[in-house]
């Protein structure tokens, strides 16, 4: 830890770190553009200089590229490191167009801050400027080239740490420019962070051109709720609309990027058909009222019927709160303790993580140091996105990826990729075979291994094995950590808080004697497998109460509805997959944005005190108002914390932070059942998330559209030709959960013996996470 | 002496009406008589053209940022050339203190104040002004400036042939 002394004060900092860092850490802001924490320096920009008096070679220096020494002594204000950063602030804004009202970045512009840091504020040059012509890239990204300092972050990026292929540096000399060879949509699916690392206008989000200053913008620290991963975001909003969504900083998880449906996601908070008054029985009530009915209904039924007949279904995408507060209202009207997942097999995979894996869990950071990271059964950026981007760092820093999957997983970064069935990836994880016993060999040998291990695939005995293969490899200098990839946001948590012997929403339904379903932020229909199951027994219902956000068709069909409120119009906690807990603060309240309420003219002229749409709230309100106990959430995470002595650190967890992980549980016992027999004559089933539309949000986000795909039974072309099918043929495939007709498509890089389909909006039937599926195709069927 | 300043104090005011009792008096018959105010009095705004005829404001919010009381609020929108302008923009009347520092903040020359303060009515309502009510079909106090033609993006004219720009450059050139 060597010790140096910048502008008069001491400090000690870390072997390898740069003069910038030092001061940074002293609070000593040195102007920079090119340094970026995450993606280093490169020394382009010379902006950061300041002065060394010590050392064979003292002078102005390069704060960004020198490291720190042992005594060294360094002044930032001193005359001559002043009037060096003062020049290059009047050279890089040489070709700077005169722009900054029109300008997107402006108030957020890390070129105006620095350019008045730096000291320069008249233009001196009388000569001509340079202007570059623009590309189009795509509807999510703007680019101004003009305003180009070339300081080569966006190139850093794009290509060096998200992967991006299409996007580049050409030209020479003062021709550089930063753009794709051709015109066209960025095909990266972290093309967004563009935006956040730009450090001025010429790459700003184009799906929030024009509509807001940074500094109007009503901004909190939040968590991303579209997957397992619970990215730190600053989602923005104006004027009742969530306008933008810009990635937070979480060293731990997303480092400082995030993805494109995270990003570009979030128009479900304003969706059009978003449900924002209470009904009952297609009469528009209020919320008040609403509760009224709801109390006195299951105060009724469980007089009626008993405990049994009312039944509250929580959601992995609702708050630990919420679900918290679910099992109290249970107990409060004395029901049966609530189903918090309405997936089964999900629910039992994210309890296998949340109990059993919690003492070996990997975050981000573990994998982005990895030098083995062996990936089961993931498709990363269709699952959780920014895993891909970790993945990639730890090949960047010289680590191997070994993929084995039955879909065509793209990554990227360079993988070893095994297509395999999921049925032989469970064989291999099972028995191991020459195969799964090098790879226990090539994990007990490396020095930091890792395992990623997807839920929705590999399922609970996937996941067993899974531990099995972990503990093995795990020596007494370092652990083997698992990354388990879990579906909602929330999973982890609602698995944690649920008791392990809780049973299955159908099994309940299907007992008869549940007259009253209950789903808060829920939609079994379109979450769990087994749709149609759940729909025969919703008809045997006598009432189904709906409180959600989205405009499920469940929340159009219940009897009783009542609107809450999605993650950004609300405070909570979320624990995501390593167990780590992401608390999110409100960001808006609800209402209909003023571009619908005045669809693009001026504000209504006269004043009214309410709020057209404001009526939806929070879940966990709503709970707690039927239970009559209105608390803060403070007091609520105190009681949580005293029920479940694991969440000890959520008391004092404030949004925005890295946050603390669960106190690890002990494994429990296992038992695993044997595989079953593949039925003769079958493929395997393989259902994927889509990558954009997979999620429940995402549906809802139609800036998401350009990047949506239309959906396709995948074979391999083998398979394809022994079927006597051929690329774009109509198909139907038979499976336990009825049989479909899509066309088809021929993928070679997927396993063979497998039909892939994805999830999505499009063809929302089939649920990933269900288990082993088989199927029958055949040709026929009318191509939609 | 409080003898002598008492008598002082009670001639010298009858001095002072006496003698401006002969001079010509300053109040004017307003409204029949108008006053001519000074050239740079601040009182209403307004929402000047440029030199071409096109709106000046880009709808930048730095008006409504530096406005002490916040009476100024705005949307802004794209149109088809790229231009950006205001949808909508209103100012509150009743709540501006006529401080000017809107006029300081607008980088192109916008919003600019006029001399006329007769700013009053039964009905606040009247004095929520509108992008059409504010709109005027000149120049104001500047009749050359352009922002389009000095931002160098490209929307007045195409990119490279405003003053002081060089033409685009060729980023497949490879000459030195």
């Amino acid at each position: 830890m060597p010790t140096l002394t910048i502008d008069n004060q001491t400090i000690s900092v870390p072997e390898g770190k740069t003069i910038l860092e030092a001061a940074e850490a002293l609070g000593i802001m040195v102007p920079h553009f090119c340094y970026h924490k995450e993606l280093g320096a490169v020394g382009a920009c010379r902006m950061c200089a300041v002065t060394v008096h010590t050392g064979p070679m003292p002078g102005v220096k390069m704060a960004c590229l020198i490291a720190v020494e042992e005594g060294m002594v360094v002044t930032t204000g001193d005359e001559a490191s002043v009037a060096f950063r003062e020049r290059v602030g009047e050279w890089l804004m040489l070709n700077h167009p005169h722009d900054c009202p029109v300008c997107d970045e402006g108030g957020e512009c890390q070129l105006q801050e620095m350019t008045i840091s730096s000291g320069h504020g008249i233009r001196r040059y009388q000569g001509e400027k340079g202007t570059y012509t623009n590309q189009d890239l795509g509807p999510f990204i703007a680019q101004e080239m003009n305003r180009c300092i070339q300081c080569y972050r966006c190139a850093r990026t794009y290509k060096d740490y998200c992967g991006g292929r299409d996007f580049g540096v050409m030209g020479s000399r003062n021709r550089v420019f930063f753009g794709r060879f051709k015109e066209g949509m960025l095909e990266s699916d972290f093309s967004g962070n563009l935006v956040d690392l730009c450090p001025t206008g010429v790459f700003t989000d184009r799906t929030f051109r024009f509509k807001s200053r940074a500094w109007d913008l009503e901004q909190a620290d939040s968590v991303c709720p579209q997957c397992g991963v619970g990215c730190a975001t600053i989602p923005g909003g104006r004027l009742r609309e969530l306008q933008r969504v810009r990635s937070g900083d979480n060293p731990l998880v997303n480092a400082t990027f995030i993805c494109d449906r995270g990003r570009f996601g979030s128009g479900y908070a304003n969706h059009p058909e978003r449900p924002r008054q209470a009904r009952q029985e297609d009469q528009t009530v209020s919320i008040t009222a609403a509760l009224t009915a709801l109390e006195t209904q299951i105060r009724a039924t469980v007089k009626q019927h008993g405990p049994e007949a009312v039944l509250l279904v929580g959601s992995d995408r609702a708050s630990l709160e919420t679900n918290w507060l679910l099992q109290r209202t249970a107990k409060y009207f004395g029901c049966r303790v609530p189903v918090l997942n309405a997936h089964r097999q999900r629910h039992q995979t994210a309890q296998m993580a949340a109990f059993d894996l919690s003492e070996r869990l990997a975050s981000l950071q573990d994998i982005r140091s990895s030098d083995l990271v062996l990936v089961c059964g993931v498709d990363p950026l269709a699952e959780a996105p920014l895993l891909a981007l970790a993945l990639r760092q730890a090949v960047r820093k010289g680590g191997r990826v070994v993929v084995y999957d039955p879909r065509p997983v793209e990554l990227p970064c360079d993988a070893d990729r095994v297509a395999v069935s999921p049925l032989a990836l469970q064989e291999l994880l099972a028995d191991g075979g020459v195969e799964g016993r090098h790879l226990c060999d090539l994990l007990s040998q490396a020095k930091n291994p890792m395992i990623v291990a997807g839920a929705d695939l590999l399922g609970l005995a996937g996941l067993q094995n899974i531990r099995t293969w972990a503990e093995k490899t795990s020596n007494e200098e370092r652990p083997c950590l698992v990354y388990p990839v879990l579906a909602g946001p929330n999973s982890f948590g609602t698995a944690l808080l649920s008791l392990p012997e809780q049973d299955d929403l159908l099994t309940r339904l299907d007992s008869g004697k549940v007259k009253m379903l209950v789903c808060v932020d829920a939609d079994p229909l379109l979450e769990a497998p087994e749709g149609e199951r759940f729909a025969a027994a919703l008809t045997r219902l006598e009432q189904l109460v709906v409180l959600d956000y989205l405009p499920t068709s469940l929340s159009r069909h219940a009897n009783l509805f009542i609107p809450t409120c999605p993650p950004v119009e609300d405070s909570g906690t979320f624990i995501n997959n390593e167990g780590r807990l992401r608390r999110f603060q409100r960001v808006l309240k609800p209402g209909l944005s003023l571009a619908r309420t005045a669809a693009g003219e001026h504000p209504p002229r006269e004043f009214s005190l309410d709020t057209p749409g404001s009526d939806p709230q929070p879940a966990a309100l709503l709970l707690q108002r039927l239970i009559g106990q209105e608390q803060t959430l403070t007091e609520l995470h105190r009681q949580l914390v005293l029920e479940q002595p694991r969440l000890a650190s959520l008391v004092k967890l404030k949004a925005g932070e890295a946050g603390p992980r669960v106190v690890p549980a002990v494994a429990r016992p296992q038992s695993l059942d044997p595989l079953p027999e593949q039925p003769a004559q079958t493929l395997e089933l393989v259902v994927s998330p889509a990558r954009y539309g997979g999620d429940l949000f995402s549906r809802y986000a139609p800036k998401l559209e350009p990047r949506k795909r239309q959906p396709y039974f995948y074979l391999h072309p083998d398979e394809l030709q022994a079927h006597g099918l051929k690329d774009g043929d109509a198909a139907v495939v038979e499976t336990d959960f009825g049989s479909f007709t899509l066309p088809v498509r021929s993928q070679p890089d997927m396993a063979l013996g497998c039909v892939l389909v994805e999830n999505s909006e499009a063809f929302p039937q089939l649920i990933p996470g269900a288990g082993l599926g088989y199927c029958v195709i055949s040709a026929g069927g009318t191509n939609e | 002496m409080h003898v002598i300043r008492g008598i002082r104090g009670t001639f010298q005011p009858f001095w002072v009406t006496l003698r401006n009792m002969f001079r010509k008096p300053v109040t004017i018959q307003y409204p029949e008589e108008k006053q001519q105010l000074p050239e740079r009095y601040r009182a209403r705004l307004i929402l000047t053209r440029d030199p071409d005829g096109a709106e000046r404001c880009v709808a930048c919010h730095l008006c409504s940022a530096a406005c002490p009381v916040d009476c100024i609020s705005m949307q802004a929108a794209e149109a088809e050339d790229g231009r950006r302008y205001g949808a909508w923009f209103r100012i509150n009347f009743t709540r501006c203190i006529f401080c000017g520092l809107c006029t300081e903040a607008c980088p192109t020359l916008a919003i600019q104040v006029t001399a006329d303060f007769e700013l009053a009515g039964r009905d606040p309502l009247k004095l929520v002004y509108e992008k059409e009510d504010l709109l005027v079909d000149h120049c104001g106090n500047n009749n050359s400036y352009n922002f389009y033609r000095q931002s160098g993006i490209g929307v007045a004219a195409p990119r490279g042939t405003n003053p002081g720009e060089t033409p685009p450059a060729d980023v497949k050139d490879l000459m030195p």
